[in-house]
């Protein structure tokens, strides 16, 4: 028993670590709360389902299409909702903070007159499968999104440390000004960053499909909102800090499920965040992009 | 004695900023405060009124400890200052910003405000009329309208000198107030200062136009690297082989201009 | 005559408007000391199931309802205020949205008391009220020549207008004095107002308390206009509508968010297709206008411009007040 909590609780937490990644990259980078992410999150489990249960089509096309569609969206959000403001001289802090509250109800709105207000069930041809273990239930479905989450943190990690654009990437949030004298072309950085941003988050919007086995329009919302718990959570721009801060919230959550009162697992995440402000502002693991 | 630094200290990190200084004030006096750059003379202005907490020491104001205080608290005991990077209220008129300078010596809150009670409406009209006062004392008279982003920067030092007096400081102080002015600026900025003391409001000066400061000044302190490396009358600082020392290692003849 | 002037659906939109009115200012408030509060829609919730419970269960007067909900709402604000004092910009921003979070959760939860996502209804009517209060002094509408029903719809209107002029009155008065000074110079340069002596605390926690004051008084009006209240008028796409009376209307000058709240309640009931795009409406208008115009459309210029305009036009016709506003 506490062991399968123990793996929904990883399952879950890992998830929620790959929304609270695309959050933090573009912080780090960009200095801006990208209030849009969970809705482009929830575009991509549209995506997935639309590709797999209504198309039929296998679950590979669904993360293909997700993350392509995604990645556009990352595009022109960038584009349209934060370069405008990039270009003006004066502009209050807050503004790029309220133009991703603009898109994000956008998108919110627009996915009901797409895809209708329901709830839309998404299965994968897997979802059945389960092994036991003396007298412990794994699901592979469980499986898969565990493994996906930690090779996409890994290769994020990977990509950072080790590669030339993750490096000209860290430098462009350690300092815009010194990155550009040094050559990193960070206008493109800036629209990479939150490319990539947002093709996480399709992926892990498929995740959520899979794992919840259910897709609205709310999800965004919802999921947008501990992503940012769980940035505050794990310090501001802190990529390790997003996968730390993931994995204590989904195991929180289940655990207050199974031990106490489910209709409060979703203040969990902002009762945490106003104590841990409170005590220490900069995240329990600090700021700033590091591998 | 109005103000008395003792055994100051402050680090970022792992750099000294500010290092063991010492110095004392005597009421009335215009004292400078000159050094390389990086030398800690703002970090020196910035723990005086509180902006960064002391790594170590105590500052002593009118026989008061107050290191620990807030900043605002610091200005209505009586020390004001002006920034070396202005900070005006860029958006406000050069007479409200004065009218913020106000702020501590007055009372009217949120009741008296709104219901607009005699005693609001009294200090309203005494406020009013002390900022043009002020902004007549700076020559500004004719600026009381205009935002104060739009002044010329000579003019914004001055507005910015007018909104720190409007504290009834008893200890000025003034960081480069004469930063970026032209020579007859200069001149005036010099009768202004001296206009300051004669009001019988002690200055604090830091002021890297060194004929400025020998002119102007009583006394002065140097500091190089945090630490405090000469104090004296100006004509003992010129002839210091210490600071000529200081000066010649970063900025030749700046002490000779 | 009167009686076929008198639309009560009319009144109704235009009783929504004052309220929003109020909820715009309510943000602006404590905008104007630079922090941005997502909480107002939670507070609003506070001042609405505050005085709808006390008026139901306790049979308190609905005024002594409100002035208590209000006051809660403010309590709260204090609280949340002081420890959040500490956190910038984005970081506020994000807390307060969380916090109303989480009184949305508990107002689900606490099925005790709340009703849980049902919500409560039964609240005692303003309007109804006023109405049995004047014919226990022998008062008919019919004496006006309207029923009962227009009556009523007819008070809530002239007394929310009365309180929202009251609203407007109070703040404005309060922004042309040492506090409203005190309050522009923070959000103007939070360091340089502390080295002038403001107590930035103090009146940043002030700001704060009053904007929940504010949206705890519109929620605990509303709930009484209303007559029934449920958690999902209090979450977050109640708190990004407020923001956007604001954000369109204009954040420097307390006409901005009036304006604001005023255009965007009633351009969904007078058009009635853009009724089911109105979200995505708000949306598109919120990044178009952080794109070219982010203080929103009325701004010190434009006010400004208006003045001196009135200006001239008084001096040619030479009647004109121009000491206006
Ligand atoms: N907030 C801060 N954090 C970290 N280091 C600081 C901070 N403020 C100042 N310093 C450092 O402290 C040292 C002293 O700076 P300070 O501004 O006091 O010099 P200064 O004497 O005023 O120089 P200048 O004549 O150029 O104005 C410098 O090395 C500076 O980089
Ligand atoms: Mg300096």
């Amino acid at each position: 028993m506490l062991i399968e909590q123990l793996i929904n609780g990883i399952t879950l937490g890992s998830i929620y670590a790959i929304v609270a990644l695309g959050f933090t990259l573009v912080f780090g980078v960009l200095g801006i709360i990208n209030m849009a992410h969970g809705e482009i999150f929830m575009f991509g489990a549209f995506i997935g389902v639309i590709v797999t249960t209504s198309l039929q089509l296998p679950l590979w096309l669904g993360f293909l299409a997700a993350i392509l569609i995604t990645a556009i969206m990352g595009y022109m959000l960038e584009r349209f909702a934060l370069r405008p403001l990039r270009s003006k001289q004066g502009v209050s802090h807050l503004a790029p903070l309220i133009s991703t509250i603009g898109v994000s109800i956008l998108l919110e709105n627009l996915s009901h007159h797409l895809f209708g207000a329901g709830n839309h069930p998404f299965r994968a041809s897997f979802a059945e499968i389960n092994f036991q273990i003396g007298s412990i239930t794994i699901y592979l479905v469980q499986i898969v999104i565990f493994v996906i989450s930690v090779i996409l943190m890994m290769g994020l990690s990977f990509w950072l440390g080790k590669t030339k654009a993750g490096k000209a990437l860290r430098a462009t949030a350690e300092n815009l000004e010194t990155a550009s004298l040094l050559g990193v072309d960070t206008k493109r950085m800036i629209t990479m960053t939150v490319i990539i941003a947002s093709a996480m988050g399709g992926i892990a919007g498929i995740l959520v499909g899979m794992a919840f086995n259910s897709v609205t329009p709310q999800m965004g919302l919802s999921m947008g909102l501990k992503g940012l718990a769980i940035i505050i959570l794990g310090g501001m721009g802190n990529v390790k800090g997003a996968m730390a801060g993931g994995l204590i919230l989904g195991l929180a959550e289940t655990f207050i499920v199974v031990y106490g009162d489910s209709g409060y697992r979703d203040a969990i995440a902002f009762l945490a965040i106003i104590v841990i402000l409170l005590i220490r502002p900069q995240g329990l693991f600090g700021q700033k992009i590091s591998t | 004695m109005v103000l008395e630094i003792q055994k100051v200290c402050k680090n970022f990190g792992g750099l000294s900023a500010v290092s063991n200084v010492s110095f004392t004030i005597n009421k009335g006096e215009i004292f400078g405060l000159i050094g390389p750059n990086g030398a800690g003379k703002t970090t020196m202005f910035n723990l005086i009124t509180s902006m960064f907490p002391l790594t170590s020491g105590d500052i002593i104001f009118s026989g008061q400890t107050i290191n620990g205080l807030k900043s605002h608290q610091i200005t209505k005991k009586g020390i004001c200052r002006t920034f070396q990077n202005i900070r005006l209220f860029p958006q406000m008129t050069a007479q409200e910003n004065v009218m913020v300078g106000e702020h501590c010596r007055t009372k009217s809150g949120v009741f008296r405000s709104v219901f607009g009670t005699k005693f609001q409406r009294k200090e309203e009209a005494k406020i009013r009329s002390k900022a043009n006062e002020l902004l007549e004392f700076v020559g500004l008279m004719d600026y009381g309208d205009v935002a104060a982003e739009n002044l010329a920067y000579g003019q914004q030092r001055r507005l910015e000198i007018a909104r720190a007096m409007a504290s009834d400081p008893q200890l000025l102080l003034l960081d480069e107030p004469a930063a970026g002015m032209n020579e007859t600026e200069t001149s005036d900025l010099f009768q202004l200062i001296k206009k300051i003391q004669s009001k019988g409001i002690t200055v604090l000066l830091i002021e890297h136009d060194m004929p400025l400061v020998m002119k102007l000044c009583d006394r002065i302190a140097v500091l190089n690297f945090g630490k405090k490396i000469a104090e004296g009358t100006p004509a003992e600082i010129q002839n210091n082989p210490v600071v000529i020392e200081a000066y010649l290692g970063s900025e030749e003849d700046e002490l000779y201009a | 005559m009167l009686a076929e002037l008198i639309n009560p659906y009319h009144f109704q939109v235009a009783s929504f408007i004052l309220i929003n009115i109020i909820l715009g200012i309510s943000v602006y408030i404590t905008l104007s000391t630079g922090q941005l509060s997502l909480a107002n829609a939670g507070f609003m919730g506070i001042g609405a199931y505050t005085s709808a419970l006390l008026t139901i269960h306790f049979d308190l007067p609905i005024v002594l309802g409100i002035i208590a909900g209000a006051l809660v709402a403010a309590l709260l604000g204090i609280l949340i205020g002081i420890p959040t004092l500490r956190l910038q910009g984005v970081y506020l921003a994000i807390v307060t949205l969380g916090f109303g979070e989480v009184i949305r959760v508990v107002f689900i939860n606490w099925e005790s008391l709340t009703k849980g996502s049902v919500g409560i209804s039964g609240i005692p009517h303003i309007g109804r009220e006023i109405l049995r209060v004047l014919k226990g002094f022998g008062f008919d509408p019919k004496v006006i020549g309207l029923q009962n029903n227009q009556f009523i719809f007819l008070s809530i209107f002239l007394l929310l207008f009365i309180i929202t002029i009251g609203v407007i009155w109070f703040f404005r008065r309060q922004h042309r004095s040492r506090v409203g000074r005190a309050f522009a110079a923070i959000k103007l340069d939070e360091k340089a107002a502390e080295s002038m002596g403001i107590n930035i605390t103090y009146y940043k926690v002030l700001a704060f308390a009053q904007g929940a004051l504010l949206s705890g008084f519109a929620g605990a009006l509303y709930a009484h206009v209303l007559a029934y209240i449920s958690p999902a008028d209090f979450a977050y796409h109640r708190a990004v509508e407020i923001l956007i009376f604001v954000v369109f209307g204009g954040s420097e000058v307390i006409w901005g968010p009036i304006f604001g709240a005023f255009f965007l309640t009633l351009m969904p009931e007078v058009l009635r297709f853009i009724s089911e795009y109105r979200y995505m409406i708000y949306g598109l208008i919120i990044i178009i206008l952080m794109a070219v115009r982010p203080q929103g459309l009325i701004d010190v210029n434009l006010l400004n411009w208006v003045k001196t305009k009135g200006k001239k036009r008084g001096q040619k016709h030479g009647t004109g007040n121009t000491k206006s506003m």
